[in-house]
């Protein structure tokens, strides 16, 4: 059913974990040299700047082919809807076609063909929808798009493994809860009911996949189902007052319930330590990243829940909060005998930790944070001070 | 075949030695699970927010803390954060170093933005420099270079380019659409400054590893003027020529240099700045330009794959 097979998978995996560990020096050269051999497997890949280029062009002229078709034939809905769909047979034949013969993987094209594949499939879906003659069957039936996007989604990241489609899956969900019923309160509840029921399959079947190349794959998906139960329930940053909602010009005055209001606040501050407890014990850095984010989204949004009052230094709480807590768990772990406490160290085991760093710090040059004088004196005595334009060292910030 | 069969095959054949086996094998299992990623980037966020909320403070406060007050603070700060680094700071080489410890490099970056803080209060209040207050972009670049070079720290040479770039004039807040003939001009020397000092720098052997981040910086920033000259500058083949040039430079640099993000600058920007010129005619339907993207980009794709097998392979 998955479209590589185990064992090219297996290999590609253990390719790269010798790379890294002969990077590390856990491994000689010469070791690495006579390994490295058994690790080939016939997909084709590219590095991650490639395939992302590739990515982006291949989307372009998926877009401009549906287009140029969509263009030609000023036609109706129906039709459209028709040459819609197509398009999404003929990516999707595309991408089983360039993995079966070319054995691309992670190549950028495939992955887009992918992703166009669900798009057309749900465009092409509503359109037809749209173009139903009758109002009311249109309105009953208009809930397929969503579904539709749900399980095609699904079943592209099970057969293909791309993480961000199952990303795409929950988005999907979410919108089709939009269908299920009118009351903002019931989609909050339903979002975290279907993310909670995946999760619960999810973790209920990674103890199978622990070690495998599939590991990865099961915990990015239980990442992203924490953090979706979270959003659902942190109303402040997915509520009617939220600020996308503010963004996407339907901030509405309706206000929920107190009863559900109080307890999404009891969940949030409850969730982030069982996520956290989850990443440490299942020694999955992905999980515990999403229990890092989500507990930093609850400090960040406690204020507003509790609609007190923002300081200017709380920033600087937060702040030296964090800082605090890393400085004192990297001395607690460096204490410990051999830098270890507890089978955690705060040494950098993988040369994958290296690159991650040093990516960051590139981007993070870029939109560096800086405040400089004005280029010339202010006008007014009064002291602003307004941050400076990233990357541009703040030449034309306020102060 | 799991990783962990394979390992076991490899102890059994005698690949690995039992002790490398029980260490790799450890890893995978994570054990001992590394903190390493989050610790840092805790850190980073860490010196960010409260940044951001100390001069959120000092701009709101000021004349109730009082300048004493905010002034001393924020030396104590400054001189406190420098104290460390030169009293942990291993002896200065040319070629790497790394960090004493995981906190090290945050300290620096916090002093060097607390730094850019107190300058920024101190001229408000006092305009010391009145109008060559530029001179303060100048010699915090300045400062900045020597720390970075002196602590081997990318994150403060960030600042130390964005501060010299900033004394050029130069802010994200005029691109790509607001630049003037003036702007862009500055924008390409500096650019051109950055890139070749980067790379003489390197070929000295003067931490030869930070000449990516001043390339990295560099092209973005002639990309971007270049780009801006060509929608600019409509009857003006000139910049159409010299973005293809800096494309094919950067594209050279890149396969050579196995840098794909030059490659994927080269790619990009080029392909936007000839899609402009060419698209540029008031004649062009959307048949045509829909016509355009389809074939333009199935070339690129094309060339990418073909840049992708014979450079950029993995595995």
């Amino acid at each position: 059913m998955r479209a590589y097979s185990e064992s090219d998978e297996e290999a590609r995996r253990a390719h790269d974990l010798l790379k890294d560990w002969a990077g590390e020096g856990y491994i000689t050269a010469a070791q690495h040299r006579q390994m490295q051999p058994e690790t080939l497997c016939k997909l084709r890949r590219t590095n991650i700047v490639l395939r992302l280029v590739s990515f982006l062009f291949t989307l372009l002229v998926v877009a401009a082919a549906v287009g140029l078709v969509v263009f030609l034939q000023h036609t109706t809905n129906p039709v459209i809807s028709v040459y819609l769909l197509l398009s999404a047979l003929v990516c999707y034949g595309a991408v089983e076609l360039a993995i079966s013969q070319a054995s691309l993987y992670r190549f950028g094209i495939e992955e887009a063909l992918a992703v166009s594949s669900v798009g057309l499939l749900c465009a092409g879906l509503m359109v037809a929808l749209q173009a139903s003659p009758s109002s009311p069957a249109r309105s009953d039936l208009e809930f397929l798009g969503p579904l539709t996007g749900t399980i095609f989604s699904l079943w592209i990241w099970y057969r293909f493994g791309l993480p961000y489609v199952f990303f795409a899956a929950m988005l999907f969900a979410v919108w089709l809860t939009t269908y299920l019923t009118s009351s903002r309160t019931e989609q909050h509840i339903a979002v975290a009911a279907f993310f909670a029921v995946a999760q619960f399959v999810v973790v209920a079947t990674a103890p199978r996949y622990r070690h495998t190349y599939l590991q990865q794959r099961i915990s990015i998906a239980e990442a992203l189902l924490w953090l979706g139960i979270y959003l659902a329930f942190n109303v402040e940053l997915s509520g009617p007052k939220s600020f996308w909602m503010d963004w996407g010009g339907i901030r509405t005055t309706a206000e929920l319930p107190r009863p559900f209001y109080w307890s999404t606040w009891a969940l949030i501050w409850c969730l982030p330590p069982v996520v956290l407890a989850r990443g440490l014990r299942q020694r999955d850095k992905v999980v515990f990243a999403s229990g890092i984010l989500v507990t930093l989204l609850t400090l960040l949004t406690n204020k507003s829940y509790l609609g007190g009052e923002r300081h200017t230094w709380d920033p600087m709480i937060l702040g030296a909060l964090l800082i605090g807590i890393a400085v004192a768990v990297r001395h607690w772990l460096a204490t410990g005998p051999g830098g270890v406490r507890h089978g955690f160290t705060a040494q950098r085991l993988s040369g994958r930790d290296k690159s991650l760093l040093d990516a960051g710090v590139a981007a993070a040059g870029l939109v560096s944070p800086h405040v400089s004088p004005p280029a010339s004196p202010a006008p007014t005595p009064e002291v602003r001070f307004q941050g400076g334009d990233s990357g541009g060292a703040g030449a034309s910030s306020d102060f | 075949m799991t990783i962990l069969t394979r390992l076991d095959q490899w102890r059994e054949r005698g690949t690995l030695s039992p002790a490398q086996h029980a260490l790799l094998s450890g890893h995978l299992r994570g054990q001992p699970f590394s903190l390493f990623l989050e610790l840092n980037v805790l850190l980073y966020l860490g010196i960010l927010a409260f940044i951001l909320g100390l001069g959120w403070t000092v701009t709101t406060w000021s004349d109730q803390l009082g300048e004493i007050v905010i002034l001393s603070a924020l030396s104590a700060l400054f001189v406190a954060c420098l104290w460390y680094c030169f009293s942990r700071a291993p002896a200065w080489s040319p070629g790497e170093t790394p960090s004493p410890n995981l906190v090290f490099d945050y300290v620096l970056y916090l002093g060097s933005l607390v730094w850019s803080v107190e300058l920024a209060y101190l001229e408000h209040r006092h305009e010391l420099l009145s109008t060559q207050s530029n001179l303060y972009l100048l010699a915090t670049a300045g400062l900045f270079f020597f720390l970075s070079y002196r602590f081997d720290n990318r994150f403060v040479l960030s600042l130390a380019l964005t501060s010299l770039a900033a004394w050029c004039g130069l802010s994200l807040s005029r691109w790509p659409g607001q630049q003037t003939e003036d702007y862009r001009q500055y924008a390409i020397i500096y650019s051109l400054f950055i890139a070749g000092a980067g790379v003489i720098l390197e070929r000295r052997g003067l931490k030869p590893h930070f000449c990516n981040t001043y390339l990295n910086l560099a092209a973005n920033v002639l990309f971007w003027s270049l780009l801006s000259g060509v929608f600019k500058e409509h009857n003006n083949y000139g910049w159409s020529l010299a973005l293809l040039a800096a494309c094919g430079v950067s594209l050279a640099w890149g396969l050579s240099h196995r840098q794909f993000s030059f490659v994927a600058y080269a790619v990009l920007y080029g392909y936007v700045g000839l899609s402009a010129k060419i698209l540029d005619q008031p004649s062009v339907n959307g048949t045509e330009l829909l016509f355009y993207f389809m074939v333009t980009g199935t070339a690129v794709l094309v060339l990418l794959v073909y840049l992708a097998r014979r450079f950029g392979r993995e595995a």
